[in-house]
């Protein structure tokens, strides 16, 4: 179909590219929608196509070598029975977008003008790829009927509606913009109400952002013969099109549809690049529940890629100046663990690799075209990467459009529309606010793994070096961007080893992917909450359970009003208790009381839902038996499942029971695809229960109902007071136990009980026997369980503590550890393993002397200059340049003061700057003591000792070990060991220059003339001592030499070439620095003995 | 009696050339050299010497290089063998990873069936495959010819390998009929408490000729040369933590060092006497260990006799030639590959024709710019490892011609066992020394 290079076709012919713009545009115009006037030019489309395709065969003769890859690259031809039409298609989707065409004359005979089209993108069992437009399925909402309507006044308010709609729509040349309007019976979702139902309007309208403006017309009020100007509250007026659809038809993300033959048209023309392309009535489609055969994944291509940058000495490479110059790509089926196209796309010749595909090209525009091509060719279903969306799409993107090549942004798959890029932030309680690109391309679903990380786990740093080191264990070769230019402008074999490097971060992410198992995970939430796959990535939670409400609503004839989001301020309440930590180090057995799954066990418990809050003005009115209802501890009404039972509990209901089957599922599963799809779903469940209760306090939110979140949380406070008060009254020797039991801290869902007890398993029995008594005193389904025993348990202060933790008494299971410094990425590593190895000292051996001895001898070290400077580095990411910081910080300005040394190594806008604090004169601001640990390395720059000791390990360290020792902040940090200090001397700083360099005694340090080399005549008699020590330091050097720089060798993955990494997140990278110094140093020092 | 002159033994005399010319690096300096040089280096020596080889093994096969393999063409590619080792050990956990509650269990060696081998030249790797090629048998760093061809998944699939095989050897002086004896010794340990220095001493005076009767003077007298080989004391390494030394503990230091010296020159007295570093002892660590330093030895190194040699260590004794290291490279190999003894071992690095191909990939070695020390351009005649856990020999024979007698010294300082090797016939056996006698 296509070719490797269309280019030449265009340059021979550069007036073709002005003629194909017009067409080009076309399909976009069509989907900007609302203020579109010319939609009737699809003629042209088809010719502009055939021509090309024609042009592209000749192409193809002319290069067998393509001809082979396009060979390896195509997807699965389709069997007869497809090609005759003879057969169901039945696929699964991964992505539903919706565009605006011509209505379908022959399926939907009664209307037409421009109406919105679903298009549905998926993949069948064999591999096929799917396009299935949907057509007849119209935008609609709903507003409350007023009263006293009938049949005349609604076609009445009809007219006046389609009047009102027409003056803001002027140029539209829909025929009718609302379709119809229809009295329904439903039901607000909001309160309890007594009757069952009531007259709604159902508006449809004709084209899906009609809705909003008929929206914003009814907000403001509409003026009705009789009524007079009347405003009207919409109902679910705020549903997306696309989601919409999904819900009223019973699809969910990610399920496999079936379309049964007979039902399905083939496309008279061809608008995308997918094997199946066809048109059907939206009534015949046939969703299938992910259940037995359905919950399989189709094998969907996933394109995992990287692209690599010239960028300029001391600038980050910039769409603007920086061509592309290697693109490198991986093409994996899903369900497969080896990619099965490997290939990597180069500016200038490159030396082949073996088992890659390697193209290279004269100019950056054929590397371009070449790669718009091969997506065009393989047709990914999924385009994953690291960074991709803020960064290598767009600068594609970008850079084409710098170039002047208008043709290669058409990476989606439909036919000649192109990619488009907008700037969007995304904002969430949860996930924090962050920009980001959105790029779309039509078809296919982005994933962009730094995006996936940054929501799902939390880590000191983002890079894919740390993330690959902390997922996969092994460290990533880090090549500088200014070393790249310089690989770029050498030959062949330099360009090869950037491919090679290029090739590695192309697969790392699809590495991750299958490690993590996203896809599964993913696809399992889309599936759980009914959402496309591409909204968990791009939106945030409470989408999710809008879905879900919405879907259930509509079961029960329920409607959702769309809520003016107010202000936000109004929407505080009182959080989750947390019972007063007891500090202190406790050395019997805690146990630990938690209550299962507590918000949605509660909302489940007293029936607390939009539809069975009764407002207080009701309240007066109804007089509801106080049978009947609950009255939450923060004083709001619902009513009991009697009299109406609530939604929100009955998809937690649904949600948990569905949790627990995938969880038996998964114990009886033996194939690991099954287990991966069933473990990815029991999670995405898990997560779903536990949002719901987020969305109801979302006050920025869908549908934020403050009563309900409010109720929630005072309930939980209940909870574990009632918990605590039950568990001291009873467990106490009045009651017959050994000792009187005592709750030592509460969090959130979790009670820590101290029975007194010292072994571990009487701890585990009367921890179930607490538990079980507890749990009979709440209502259903709330229950208390006992999981685990912290022994020993280092209680710090709330949300902070350390402890061994215990499941089965006869070994513990792994020390835990929660708001302690350990991974704060402010932090040097000194910190983290300081801390970490005074709490295996303190938990594990038991051993409150050696911790205490450890810390001495620790920061003893760091004042002796000892030691190891990569512990000292701390790492910030540089976000704005210089000026734009309001406060001077120690690495902005520090990445200032690098830039005037020299500015093509100088960390830029978007590095990590890592830097040591070192000394400086008495008086020096903090952010002035900053300098990079390189230049501190070559120029024997003292560090400032105090600074690491005051500033970086005192707090963590009292911290651990307040509870613990009577006054730990004397005893650890002023003791004699903090007496001997020693600072390395500078070999650039001001007096140096004027010093004279003079030999010195190695035994005592006296001066000693030139003619005696090595010792004074003190010292003469100490010879062998004083040269044992010194060849002692040699042979330890060289030790820690050979294994780092081997290590190096190791993870660039050559013996044979030179380290180039220069990943300052790699622990070893200082080290590797620092050693090399030092062994110079030491072997011209030892050489000094060779008289 | 007339014992002054008539019954006077004569010690017999040989002609002693040392060969440790390139083992030397005191003017080799750290300058920012990295290990791909010595890597570059050796591919170089080797490849030049392999493809000099390729026309007598398979003259019709075209010899390419990784990049240029084609799928399904065979052919013969050389290069740098380099083994993925799941469990072998990386400076990276030290550093990363969480302390692990219970004790690690030490494996004796770092292999795993699922090791694999790749082929690497300057310009790229490739996947080897294949039941020729045993990953438990090769190492990394060793240069190799193989013959295979490419696999559709981008591996090579090995048919055959050659390695170097043994280099050429210089002829070995014409039987005179006249025996000659080295001493071979390793592993004294002088300084160890567990260590008798009764047993040391008996040495030193059996060598020296202080013991027995005339016959077995007269064999002493035959002892032309004596070889340590490396790890002669043992000196405690806590003392050496760049702190000042209380007086009490610089004598700890040098206690065995003085007590060595004083053994050493007794025998430097009377028998030419080469001694080697080896891993405890104070010197450098990485290869090739430089000599230690003459200031250790203020008696023994005044008499002209005493050679402090560095390790590997070669020389020439009456136009036979010694090659021999203090056990370091064949232990890294029996770490990273396997074998059914040390000899075996032994046997393979004179084949591949490389003392140690592991350095620098897991034995530490100075990161040499232009050349490879290891690499082995002629045969020896006698090649020897110290500090093993028992004495074993077996003379292996080349297919021109060569004849090598391979020797594992024990240590001393446990087992009392010396070895002592007959230059006239490359006979060998070995002299225990005990101190407890059982009646």
């Amino acid at each position: 179909m296509n070719d490797g290079n269309n280019n030449k076709k265009k340059r021979s012919q550069p007036s073709s590219d002005h003629r194909q713009q017009p067409p080009q545009q076309q399909p976009q115009k069509q989907r900007a929608a609302m203020e579109e006037e010319d939609m009737d030019e699809d003629v042209f489309l088809d010719e502009t196509l055939y021509e090309e395709e024609s042009q592209v065969l000749r192409d193809m003769e002319e290069q067998q070598a393509l001809a082979s890859r396009l060979f390896k690259w195509k997807r699965p031809a389709l069997s007869q029975p497809y090609q005759s039409q003879s057969q169901s298609i039945v696929f699964q989707q991964l992505e539903i977008d919706y565009v605006i065409g011509e209505s379908h004359k022959e399926l939907l005979p009664n209307s037409s003008g421009p109406a919105a089209i679903i298009r549905i993108f998926g993949v069948t069992s064999e591999g096929h790829s799917v396009c299935c437009h949907v057509h007849g399925f119209e935008p609609y909402f709903y507003i409350s009927c007023p009263p006293g309507m009938g049949p005349d006044d609604i076609s009445h308010f009809h007219q006046i509606l389609e009047g009102r709609m027409r003056e803001a729509n002027r140029n539209n040349r829909v025929p009718k913009i609302v379709r119809r309007i229809e009295m329904v019976q439903r039901r607000s979702i909001m309160y309890y109400q007594q009757q069952d139902s009531q007259p709604f309007l159902r508006i449809v309208v004709a084209l899906p952002t009609m809705i909003t403006s008929c929206r914003g017309i009814l907000d403001r009020g509409i003026q009705i013969d009789g009524l007079g100007t009347k405003s009207f509250m919409t109902y679910e007026s705020n549903v997306l099109f696309a989601l919409r659809f999904m819900i009223d038809c019973n699809i969910v993300g990610g399920n496999w549809i079936e379309v049964p033959v007979g039902k399905y048209r083939k496309s008279a023309k061809n608008l995308s690049y997918c094997q199946l392309e066809f048109d059907c009535l939206y009534s015949d489609l046939i969703s299938h529940a992910p259940e037995g055969e359905f919950s399989k994944m189709a094998p969907f291509r996933i394109l995992s890629f990287d692209i690599e940058c010239a960028g300029r000495k001391g600038h980050f490479p910039e769409p603007t100046h920086d061509p592309v110059i290697q693109v490198a790509n991986l093409i994996t089926l899903q369900g497969q663990d080896q990619p099965f196209v490997r290939n990597v796309m180069t500016l200038n010749s490159c030396s082949p690799i073996v088992g890659v595909d390697v193209m290279s090209f004269d100019t950056e525009r054929e590397v371009l075209l070449a790669w718009r091509d091969f997506i065009r060719e393989v047709d990914p279903d999924i385009i994953i990467g690291y960074n991709i969306c803020k960064f290598d799409l767009p600068y594609l993107i970008q850079r084409a459009e710098v170039l002047g090549i208008p043709e290669f942004p058409m990476l989606g798959r439909i036919r000649n529309s192109r990619v488009r890029v907008k700037d969007t932030t995304f904002s969430s309680r949860q996930y924090g606010t962050r920009e980001s690109k959105e790029v779309t391309v039509e078809g296919r679903v982005q994933f962009d793994l730094l995006q996936v990380m940054q929501r799902d786990y939390k880590l000191s740093s983002y890079s894919l070096n740390s993330v690959s080191a902390h997922f996969l264990n092994e460290q990533k070769e880090d090549v500088h961007h200014s070393i790249i230019s310089d690989l770029q402008n050498g030959n062949p074999e330099t360009r090869r080893r950037l491919a090679v490097y290029c090739l590695k971060d192309a697969y790392l992410p699809q590495r991750l992917l299958d490690k993590l198992m996203f896809i599964y995970n993913y696809v399992e939430m889309a599936r759980v909450t009914g959402v496309p796959i591409s909204f968990l990535l791009s939106r945030g939670q409470s989408i999710k359970v809008l879905s879900q409400l919405l879907r259930k609503a509509r079961q029960k004839n329920l409607v959702i009003p769309n809520v003016k989001q107010a202000g936000s301020e109004s929407g505080t309440y009182e959080g989750a208790t947390v019972l007063e930590a007891r500090a202190g180090f406790y050395e019997k057995p805690i146990a630990t009381l938690d209550f299962a799954s507590l918000y949605p066990s509660i909302m489940m418990a007293y029936n607390l839902c939009y539809c069975t809050l009764v407002t207080p003005e009701d309240v007066r009115k109804l007089n509801l038996p106080p049978e009947c209802v609950n009255k939450t501890p923060s004083g709001e009404t619902f009513v009991k499942p009697n009299l109406q039972k609530g939604i929100l509990p009955e998809i937690l209901e649904e949600l948990l029971t569905a949790r627990k089957r995938a969880k038996a599922d998964l114990k009886e599963a033996k194939d690991p695809l099954v287990k991966a799809v069933l473990d990815g779903r029991q999670l995405a469940l898990k997560i779903s229960a536990n949002s719901v209760y987020g969305f109801t306090g979302a006050t920025v939110g869908q549908l934020p109902c403050l009563e309900i979140s409010s109720s929630v949380t005072s309930y939980g406070r209940q909870m574990i007071e009632h918990t605590k008060k039950l568990v001291e009254e009873k467990f106490m020797t009045l009651g017959g136990y050994e000792h009187n039991a005592e709750v030592i801290y509460g969090d959130t869902d979790s009670v820590m009980v101290q029975f007194g007890v010292s072994a571990v398993e009487e701890a585990m029995n009367l921890g179930r026997e607490a538990a079980e008594y507890i749990s009979g005193t709440f209502t259903k389904p709330i229950k208390l369980e006992f999981e685990k025993v912290y022994y020993p348990y280092l209680l710090i202060s709330k949300k902070r503590y350390a402890g061994l933790l215990w499941t089965n008494p006869d070994k513990f299971d792994k020390m835990d550890t929660k708001g302690i410094e350990t991974v704060r990425r402010d932090n040097c590593l000194l910190v983290k393993n300081l801390v970490n190895e005074c709490l295996h000292k303190i938990l594990i051996e038991r051993d409150i002397p050696g911790a205490v001895q450890y810390v001495k001898n620790t920061i003893s070290d760091l004042l002796m200059n000892r030691m190891d400077l990569s512990l000292l580095v701390i790492t910030k990411g540089l976000t704005k340049t210089g000026d734009d910081y309001e406060v001077k910080a120690a690495h902005v300005e520090l990445a200032e003061r690098m830039r005037k040394r020299d500015a093509a190594t100088a960390p830029n806008v978007g590095d990590r700057v890592p830097y040591v604090i070192i000394k400086a004169a008495k008086g020096a601001k903090a952010y002035e003591k900053s300098e990079d640990p390189i230049y501190v390395l070559e120029n024997s720059i003292p560090i400032d000792p105090q600074y690491y000791l005051e500033n970086q390990i005192s707090k963590p360290l009292l911290r651990i070990f307040e509870p613990i020792l009577k006054n730990a902040s004397k005893e650890l940090l002023q003791g004699s060991h903090t007496r001997s200090i020693s600072i390395s001397t500078p070999s650039n700083s001001g007096i140096m220059k004027f010093a004279k360099k003079q030999l010195s005694c190695i035994g005592c340090k006296a001066l000693i003339s030139n003619s005696d080399r090595t010792l004074c005549s003190h010292c003469k008699g100490r010879e062998a001592e004083l040269y044992c020590k010194t060849v002692a330091n040699v042979s330890d050097l060289e030790k820690l030499f050979g294994r780092l720089w081997t290590q190096c060798q190791e993870c660039q993955g050559s013996l044979h070439q030179d380290v180039l990494c220069t990943s300052r997140d790699c622990p070893i990278f200082y080290r590797r620095k620092k050693a090399q110094k030092d062994m110079a140093e030491a072997k011209v020092q030892l050489d000094r003995w060779n008289f | 009696m007339e014992v002054d002159t008539e019954s006077n033994i004569q010690r017999k005399q040989s002609i002693y050339q040392s060969m440790d010319e390139s083992f030397e690096i005191q003017k080799e300096m750290y300058r920012g050299q990295q290990y791909s040089q010595i890597y570059f280096a050796r591919l170089h020596l080797m490849r030049t010497l392999l493809y000099s080889l390729v026309p007598n093994w398979k003259p019709h096969l075209p010899v390419c290089t990784v990049l240029g393999l084609e799928e399904g063409k065979e052919c013969i590619i050389v290069g740098t063998l380099y083994k993925h080792m799941k469990l072998k050990p990386s400076i990276l956990d030290e550093y990363s990873k969480e302390k692990s509650a219970g004790p690690l269990v030490k494996p004796h060696n770092f292999i795993h069936p699922d090791d694999h081998l790749v082929l690497e030249d300057e310009s790229g790797r490739v996947k080897l495959r294949g039941n020729v090629l045993l990953p438990s048998v090769y190492v990394t760093g060793l240069v190799v010819a193989l013959h295979g061809k490419e696999t559709g998944a981008g591996d090579f699939w090995v048919e055959d390998i050659l390695e170097a095989g043994l280099p050429n050897q210089i002829a070995l002086p014409l039987k005179s009929g006249e025996d000659k004896y080295v001493v071979f010794v390793s592993g004294l340990s002088v300084g160890n408490s567990g260590s008798n220095p009764l047993q040391f001493q008996l040495l030193v005076d059996h060598v020296t000729g202080h013991l027995g009767d005339e016959t077995e003077q007269s064999i002493a007298a035959q002892i032309v040369q004596v070889v340590i080989a490396g790890n002669s004391v043992e000196i405690p390494l806590g003392l050496l933590n760049g702190q000042n030394l209380a007086s009490k503990d610089q004598s700890k230091l040098s206690e065995p060092i003085k007590e060595l010296d004083i053994l050493l020159t007794q025998i430097a007295a009377g028998v030419p006497l080469d001694i080697m570093p080896g891993p405890n002892d104070p010197a450098n660590f990485s290869l090739p260990q430089q000599p230690l330093h003459r200031c250790l030895f203020p008696g023994s190194s005044a008499y002209n006799t005493f050679r402090s040699c560095p390790n590997p260590h070669s020389f020439e004794l009456d136009n036979v030639r010694f090659l021999g290291t203090s056990g370091q490279n064949i232990d890294d190999l029996e770490k990273y590959s396997e074998a059914k003894d040390k000899l075996e071992f032994m046997e393979r690095t004179l084949r591949w024709r490389h003392i140690s191909p592991t350095a620098p990939n897991t034995l530490g070695c100075y990161p040499f710019t232009d050349r490879d020390p290891f690499f082995i351009e002629s045969c020896p005649h006698v090649y020897f490892i110290g500090n093993q856990d028992k004495y074993a020999t077996r003379l292996i024979k080349g297919s021109e011609g060569q004849v090598v007698r391979l020797i594992c010294i024990p240590r001393f300082g446990e087992t009392g066992i010396a070895v002592v090797l007959n230059m006239g016939n490359l006979e060998c056996h070995a002299l225990s020394f005990g101190t407890e006698f059982s009646s």
